[in-house]
């Protein structure tokens, strides 16, 4: 903002210059032209332009993350459900990577300002949450989430004693 | 498909040891029993003597030293009874009771050479057979009382009989009611006949072709004279006999000759051997105040000085010859001693032992494996961090105390050179907690101190009134500051009323003042879980009133929660008791009775109860489809074999699983037409017995497993309550075909029972044989199971799991087993006629490394790369610095 401001001041610095001045009075503009109004609404125009150029972008940048989704489903059902290290790795990747996303968010959306932001933000977000379900959910056919009572069985506690017995054939 | 799975199973399962590991970790004892007729092999150049044995052994053992030089075992029961025992240029034995005797005959050298066959006719009075070798004729001599004798000769080469028995008159010849009356002096029968006061001493020479009767008035040789003979033992040269074991009389020359030598002791064991000066008396006894006595007279009853033995303290219970070997030509003999406590010594005159042998570990009764204490710089530490009191500053100048005393004991021990050994020497507890005192009872009232990693005897103790201890309890362990203690529970012979000794079982000294003597005979016994202040486990007593005694009697109060149950075998009733302490006294109430064969007959084969030492870890096991099926791991479970006739199918043995405090039936099974082996084991939720199935001719082995399902039932934490408990398990039951004879059967326990359990078969053939759970367990076959193997019928013994490898160990009673300190192990003592240890691994020694692991390589390759870090660090940066000069 600050830039285009100092752009705008250094268009009224030039007004200054007298000689100028008469010169391009004295020139006629062309039918149409009004100066007034065409810096005006150029350089509204060339704001609005670059805005949305960004706005596009980053939109880009804030569906990345759903647009891998079905490159994700593919690989994930080329790897396979058997644990080996290359499904491993895959696995490893798919997680890793939108936690990571997930953690620059803040970087990513650094210039972003304006209505859409926050939107961006969100469905960017919700875009690297749906790939880490999409992990999870691999780990889980994988077999490598402890969700089952297996696999909590060492750290149950052993049956105690109430009672104590004692005995055996008789003696006599 | 199926083979494969399987045959790759068994490479994961095999545990077999390398040639080089023999005797690494185990080790056998030989043993041949209490000896019933020995002879010194004088013939053969390797000096030996032949020995046969009340449990049916023939052995030769080694003059020098003691050790069994060839052994043969007969059949076990009366089949292999041995009758005589000849050593001549071969040896001679008569074996087995009527109707089938068998006279083997073998060379010096323990290899059979023949063996015939003799029946006998009269099979009623058999028991009264007398055998015996004259001449190269086998002598068989049947007393009819009152009547005559039946003498059949036979040739002991061929078997041939010499013609007809010859039938003796003599009507002197009776059975004696009280005292022994007739004593058989080979060749010479001798009888005490006629009424009491009138008594005439008759004798008669059987294999003579004319009758040559000796008879003389038994006042002649002793006035007022009972008349109980007793024949000369240990071999006599010159048959002979004692009278009243007062007179020793000899039959010389067809005539009655009483030796002018005074029968010492009523106990006193004499013989006649040939020595330097002719015949000699040797006789020998026990005397309280001066021990092992030996005198020696010669005929003429003139005593022979040279040959006795010093006041030496030498302990032999009841000493009784077994043979006597003398040198020719100087005053030294040798004498081969059986006592009371099954003990074989062979003493010189002098007082010296040679050599001595514990046949009582032949039959050993019950075993328990004591841990050591702590050594001295480790119970330093532990008390150390026992005391909890005490600023930062006093446990940091405990701290150092406990490092100075180590660093002067390391120091102490590389002054005196000692090195560093887990041996028998030091009997401290090792890391692993590998190193163990066994305390072993034997049917013969001996107790001994066994070192397991050496086998050799560290104490030994004799309680000749201990008689059928069945029982021995582990009251305290080795904790510091107290010693450990072991109670054994057993009769008294004299009255049959209860006995209690208890011991230190690392140095085998009795503690008085829990020694006790009942008045009334015990019923059943066992240990409070609950210690008192001085860590001591109160032992309690159920006697045959039904009433409890609690030792020591302070502890009554500490009884709560506690049930007993007795079984009595032969009519299969179980009864359950509660313990109760009602304020003043303990008192026993009969909760529960039950008749496990129904309303018929019935006999309890075996049983099993859980294991002292069992610490259940895991609740549950993982299915495939990564549930758990959970354990119904009640610790109060009992398993009955019970075998009972039946009309239609011979004989049924039924198997039932008995709550022991609520006396619910928790599961059973039943086999028809089968006969059940007295084997049982039980482990956690899993059960397993053995059964002969007579319908197809086989043993089988059946197990059973019990579940609670897919949930818990109790929640996590809450300790098990069988009166609580009202839901029945699952229980899975699978039998399998097992190609052998087991006689002994354990599981392996480990400390937490993480580690694979296997079930341990000694069988008849002499091998011990450890057969994973997972091939015999109940779920096997289950539908849809990945991790339980597809079900065979045949179990597959394989010999790489034979655990005493090529070993025979001969008459195999029994395994006991206890965890050690590792998680991975578990020790095994297997007993019968032969003592084998070894270590068990079930899973392999996964926390340990191997024992052929190569430490010097690994320091040498852990040097060497330090080595080459620090040179190819010099060398690179001498080459960055040409390289910055170019």
């Amino acid at each position: 903002m600050s830039q285009v401001k100092s752009n705008k001041k250094f268009k009224w610095a030039l007004d200054f210059n007298p000689k100028n001045k008469s010169q391009t009075s004295e020139i006629l503009s062309p039918p149409g032209y009004s100066q007034s109004t065409s810096v005006s609404n150029a350089e509204s125009s060339k704001d609005t332009d670059s805005n949305l150029l960004l706005i596009k972008k980053l939109w880009d940048v804030a569906l990345g993350p759903l647009k891998q989704v079905p490159m994700n489903l593919f690989i994930m059902y080329m790897a396979g459900n058997s644990i080996s290290i290359f499904p491993i790795m895959m696995v490893g990747m798919l997680i890793v990577r939108p936690v990571k996303a997930l953690f620059s968010t803040q970087g990513t959306f650094k210039m972003v300002e304006g209505t859409q932001a926050a939107g961006q933000k969100f469905v960017y977000i919700i875009g690297n949450i749906v790939n880490i379900l999409l992990a999870l959910y691999k780990c889980q056919s994988m077999g490598l989430l402890p969700t089952h009572s297996s696999d909590w069985l060492a750290f149950e506690e052993p049956i105690l004693k109430a009672e104590h017995i004692g005995g055996g054939f008789s003696m006599l | 498909m199926k083979w494969f799975i399987i045959f790759f199973s068994l490479i994961n399962l095999s545990v077999c040891i390398y040639e080089d590991q023999i005797g690494k970790f185990d080790w056998r004892q030989t043993y041949v029993g209490r000896i019933k007729f020995a002879q010194f092999d004088t013939v053969s150049t390797a000096k030996k003597i032949i020995v046969a044995t009340e449990e049916n052994v023939l052995a030769a053992l080694h003059l020098k030293t003691g050790e069994v030089v060839w052994r043969h075992v007969f059949e076990n029961a009366s089949p292999g009874n041995i009758h005589l025992l000849h050593v001549g240029e071969k040896i001679t034995t008569v074996t087995g009771d009527n109707p089938m005797n068998q006279s083997p005959t073998l060379s010096a050298t323990g290899v059979l050479m023949w063996e015939w066959t003799l029946m006998l006719q009269d099979d009623s009075r058999a028991d009264f057979s007398e055998w015996w070798v004259q001449n190269g004729m086998l002598v068989h001599m049947l007393p009819v009382f009152n009547s005559h004798l039946e003498v059949t000769m036979y040739n002991v080469m061929s078997g041939s009989n010499r013609g007809a028995t010859s039938k003796l008159p003599a009507i002197w010849n009776n059975e004696g009611q009280v005292i022994c009356i007739c004593v058989l002096t080979a060749p010479y029968y001798t009888c005490v006949s006629g009424e009491f006061g009138s008594q005439i001493l008759v004798s008669m020479d059987v294999t003579a072709n004319a009758i040559q009767m000796i008879s003389k008035p038994l006042s002649n040789i002793i006035e007022g004279a009972v008349g109980n003979l007793r024949a000369l033992d240990g071999n006599s040269v010159i048959p002979g006999f004692i009278v009243d074991d007062k007179k020793i009389v000899l039959i010389k020359e067809n005539d009655f000759n009483v030796l002018n030598v005074k029968v010492e002791d009523t106990l006193a064991s004499a013989s006649i051997a040939d020595g330097a000066r002719g015949p000699l008396v040797l006789q020998i006894w026990t005397n309280y105040a001066k021990g092992y006595q030996l005198i020696a007279h010669t005929l003429s009853g003139q005593l022979i000085p040279e040959i006795h033995s010093p006041d030496s303290f030498l302990d032999i219970p009841e000493p009784e010859l077994l043979a006597v070997t003398c040198a020719r030509d100087q005053l030294a003999c040798r004498l081969l001693i059986n006592a009371a406590d099954d003990a074989v010594h062979l003493v010189q005159q002098g007082g010296v032992t040679l050599w001595s042998r514990e046949e009582s570990l032949a039959n050993i009764k019950s075993v328990e494996f004591v841990d050591l204490p702590v050594s001295d710089a480790d119970a330093a530490l532990e008390s150390e961090f026992d005391q909890k009191e005490g600023s930062v500053w006093w446990s940091f100048v405990r701290r150092l105390q406990s490092q100075y005393q180590q660093l002067s004991a390391a120091v102490e021990r590389l002054r005196s050179g000692e090195v560093l050994d887990r041996g028998s020497a030091s009997l401290h507890r090792d890391y692993f907690n590998l190193h163990r005192i066994m305390v072993l009872v034997t049917e013969a009232g001996k107790i001994f101190g066994m070192d397991n990693l050496s086998g050799s005897l560290v104490w030994r103790l004799y309680l000749p009134t201990l008689s059928g201890a069945r029982t021995i309890l582990l009251r305290r362990a080795a904790r510091h500051p107290h010693t450990a203690m072991i109670t054994i529970v057993g009769t008294h012979t004299d009255t049959g009323n209860g006995y209690i000794v208890t011991l230190d079982p690392i140095t085998g000294r009795m503690v008085p003042e829990h020694t006790v003597t009942l008045d009334v005979g015990i019923m059943q016994c066992m240990t409070l879980q609950e210690t008192g202040d001085d860590q001591l486990r109160a032992l309690i007593v159920l006697d045959e009133d039904e009433a409890v005694q609690v030792y020591p009697p302070s502890a009554a109060s500490l009884v709560h929660n506690v049930h007993m149950y007795v079984a009595d075998q032969d009519t299969g009733r179980v009864r359950g008791y509660a313990i109760r302490y009602n304020g003043r006294e303990a008192v026993a109430e009969r909760t529960w009775s039950m008749s496990l064969g129904g309303s018929g007959p019935a006999r309890i084969v075996a049983m099993s109860s859980r294991s002292r030492l069992e610490r259940v870890r895991s609740p549950g096991r993982a299915l495939a489809d990564r549930s758990v099926l959970y354990k119904y791991s009640n610790p109060n479970m009992l398993l009955f074999v019970v075998e009972k006739p039946d009309p239609t199918h011979k004989e049924v043995v039924t198997a039932v699983v008995v709550d022991a405090v609520s006396g619910a039936v928790v599961g059973a099974s039943s086999h028809r037409r089968a006969r059940a082996l007295p084997l049982a084991v039980h482990a956690d939720n899993c059960f397993a017995y053995l059964y002969r199935s007579d319908k197809h001719r086989r043993v089988e082995i059946a197990t059973m497993e019990l579940y609670e399902g897919k949930d818990r039932w109790s929640p996590a934490g809450e300790p098990f309550s069988s009166s609580a408990s009202w839901r029945t398990p699952v229980v899975e039951r699978q039998a399998y075909i097992l190609p052998a004879l087991p006689s002994a059967a354990a599981f392996t326990i480990t400390e937490r029972s993480l580690t694979d359990r296997h079930v341990l078969l000694g069988l008849s053939s002499g091998g011990v044989v450890e057969v994973p759970w997972s091939l015999v367990e109940a779920r096997r076959g289950a539908a849809g199971e990945e991790s339980v193997l597809p079900y065979l019928p045949e179990l597959p013994l394989t010999a790489d799991r034979v655990l005493s490898y090529n070993l025979t160990l001969h008459r195999l009673a029994a395994l006991h087993t206890a965890p050690a300190g590792l998680e991975s192990t578990s020790l095994m003592l297997a007993t019968g006629l032969d003592l084998f240890y070894t270590r068990v691994a079930p899973s392999r020694t996964f926390d340990l490394l191997k024992d052929d692991f190569d430490y010097y390589l690994i320091t040498i390759v852990l040097a060497a790369l330090v080595l080459a870090t620090y040179g190819t660090k010099y060398l690179a940066s001498r080459k960055t610095l040409k390289m910055a000069w170019k």
